[in-house]
């Protein structure tokens, strides 16, 4: 396990940001989801040892959260949410620069920032003024700075973040790529389910500071609901409320159809039963898969 | 070349664990000083006076060569701690010395908290005292340029110049006073600027903090003390307060008939409240309470 974390608690004054997390995450592609405000930004940065929790224990990598964050810094790489940078200096300087400060002698700092800033693509702009980059070069150049001194674990905080769709995928292909190494750990937070979906094996899905799904992402896919999408013609409203006395969610799309959530032990002839006695017509009526996003429906609730 | 034809390569190097981490902090903060332009013209202009007094020694060594350039008594090129008070208290000097910490020390940084680049930083195995220390040493290394080494330039000139070390064995508190005083303006205004970097996210306002909270009490302390000749009314500047100091450490007169003690105290005040506020200051993330 790289991170363990028990009853982990913390708070901006009244406001609660994590309220008793426990999470022991394996090695691999880790998603990290939740909505805005879920507190996945607070759980890295307490990971690095930038707040200290109120309450609970944690390790990183070995490393207790407390007592080594110097050490936990050391093997970890971080890619903030926000734009960050050192102006006044080109990318090689600023590559190296952080390297060094990660404990890279100077000129093997050098030489592995032009490495990372080809591996990242910005090659041909690696000698520009970082205040003369665009949003996605900036982007990337954080994605440099996390990797240049080859970590073991990779935090990377919603990594896609006004990205352009090319460069977006581009990102992720990277991502993809270092995750691939066996010896790299990527703990990626997001609330963007289809980077997550594309990424990562194993997803923690945090709401309201606590976590409300963990699990390898084939298996929490394969959750309990069965998905049908149906279409229906005429008045619905006892129809709807006869299948939520049943304990099934309805989901109603832009385009007329309904995706119904059955609970296992709900037959789904129920359906047709129900609407045979509330008299309306089933149009459509189709089983479907469930993805990352239904799961994130149900457990978070919200769309 | 496409971004994932190289494919991700691990650095075969190892971490080294450094007690000077923060050199590369301190390293990169000269380098970028150095790339503005009203930087370099200030400190140019601040090594002036050092040329000056050098020039001065020189000629109190020649004296009887220059004597007919000079006017009535030669007094005052006579090398002695009064000599060295001259250098280290003028107004000239103290003034240049916040011109180049405004131009070095105003971004230092408020442009890290402007860009968020702290995180950056904090997310290396650095300590907080690392980083200040770093930043702290960027303008020690510039104020030392300034004091300590004019300072002892003209000891080492003086002694050569007389050919023997009859200057020291006349004077041997000098040393301690030079490194005394240079210690003390170095000290405060690295504490003074840093913390003012560290106020706001833009480095123009922080330099005109700098400047401004050291030169309008000085010209309120010139007003006040035209009106009501009370010296006590100097505590109010900066520039008065250091110089009450100078003049204690180089066992001159003070230029107002109070005790330096009460200079002191306010200049420890202002430096310490500046640490501490500094520490306060910088975190690791903006953290909303």
């Amino acid at each position: 396990m790289s991170i363990q974390v028990q009853n982990l608690h913390f708070s901006y004054g009244k406001v609660k940001a994590l309220d008793g997390i426990e999470v022991n995450l394996p090695q691999g592609a880790i998603g990290l989801l939740g909505p805005n405000g879920a507190g996945k930004s607070t759980l890295i940065r307490i990971l690095l040892g930038f707040l200290t929790p109120d309450r609970g224990e944690g390790k990183v990598l070995g490393y207790d959260i407390r007592t080594q964050q110097r050490m936990i810094r050391r093997y970890v790489g971080y890619m903030p949410e926000d734009d960050c940078f050192i102006p006044g200096i080109d990318a090689v300087s600023f590559i190296s620069y952080l390297g060094e400060l990660s404990g890279m002698p100077r000129k093997e700092a050098i030489k592995r920032a032009h490495e990372v800033l080809f591996y990242v693509g910005l090659e041909e702009e690696r000698y520009r003024k970082l205040e003369t980059y665009s949003g996605g070069m900036k982007q990337r150049l954080k994605l440099a700075q996390a990797i240049q001194h080859d970590p073991r674990l990779l935090f990377l905080d919603e990594p896609t973040s006004g990205l352009d769709p090319q460069g977006r995928r581009e990102i992720l292909e990277l991502i993809l790529d270092i995750a691939s190494k066996k010896d790299i750990q990527v703990l990626i937070s997001s609330h963007i389910l289809p980077d997550i979906e594309a990424t990562c094996s194993y997803v923690v899905i945090l709401d309201k500071g606590r976590v409300v799904a963990e699990g390898k992402l084939s298996d929490l896919k394969q959750i309990d609901y069965s998905l049908y999408e149906v279409k229906v013609k005429g008045d619905t409203s006892g129809f709807q409320e006869k299948l939520k006395l049943m304990g099934c969610k309805i989901e109603f799309r832009e385009d007329g159809l309904w995706r119904i959530f059955l609970p296992p032990e709900v037959d789904p002839q129920i359906i047709f039963k129900i609407s045979a006695e509330e008299k309306i017509q089933i149009r459509h009526f189709v089983k479907s898969q469930t993805s990352l996003e239904d799961l994130f429906t149900r457990v978070v609730g919200v769309d | 070349m496409g971004i994932r034809e190289r494919g991700y390569a691990h650095w075969e190097g190892s971490l080294q664990e450094s007690r000077f981490s923060w050199w590369p902090i301190t390293r990169q903060g000269i380098n970028l000083a150095f790339q503005q332009r009203f930087f370099k013209l200030f400190f140019f202009l601040a090594l002036f006076p050092a040329l000056f007094f050098i020039v001065g020694i020189y000629v109190s060594e020649r004296l009887e060569d220059f004597r007919h350039m000079i006017r009535g008594p030669a007094g005052f090129l006579e090398v002695n701690p009064s000599y060295f008070k001259a250098y280290f208290t003028n107004d000239f000097f103290l003034f240049m010395l916040v011109m180049v910490v405004v131009f070095a020390g105003a971004g230092l940084i408020s442009d890290d908290l402007r860009h968020n680049a702290l995180q950056l930083y904090f997310s290396r195995p650095l300590k907080k005292s690392d980083y200040l220390l770093g930043k702290a040493t960027v303008l020690v290394f510039f104020l030392s340029l300034l004091t300590f080494l004019p300072g002892i330039l003209f000891i080492l000139i003086k002694i050569i110049f007389s050919g023997s070390f009859k200057f020291l064995r006349n004077y041997p508190s000098l040393i301690g006073s030079v490194l005394g005083f240079s210690t003390l303006l170095t000290t405060f205004f690295s504490f003074y600027a840093l913390f003012l970097s560290s106020v706001g996210k833009n480095r123009r306002y922080s330099g005109i903090f700098i400047f401004s909270l050291y030169f309008f009490p000085d010209v309120l302390f010139g007003v006040l003390y035209s009106i009501f000749r009370n010296p006590y009314l100097s505590l109010l500047s900066i520039k008065a307060n250091l110089q009450q100091i100078g003049a204690y450490i180089f066992t001159q007169k003070a230029p107002y008939p109070i005790s330096c003690f009460y200079s002191l105290l306010i200049i420890l005040a202002i430096l310490f409240s500046s640490a501490i506020a500094l520490g306060k200051r910088i975190r690791g993330v903006e953290v909303v309470k």
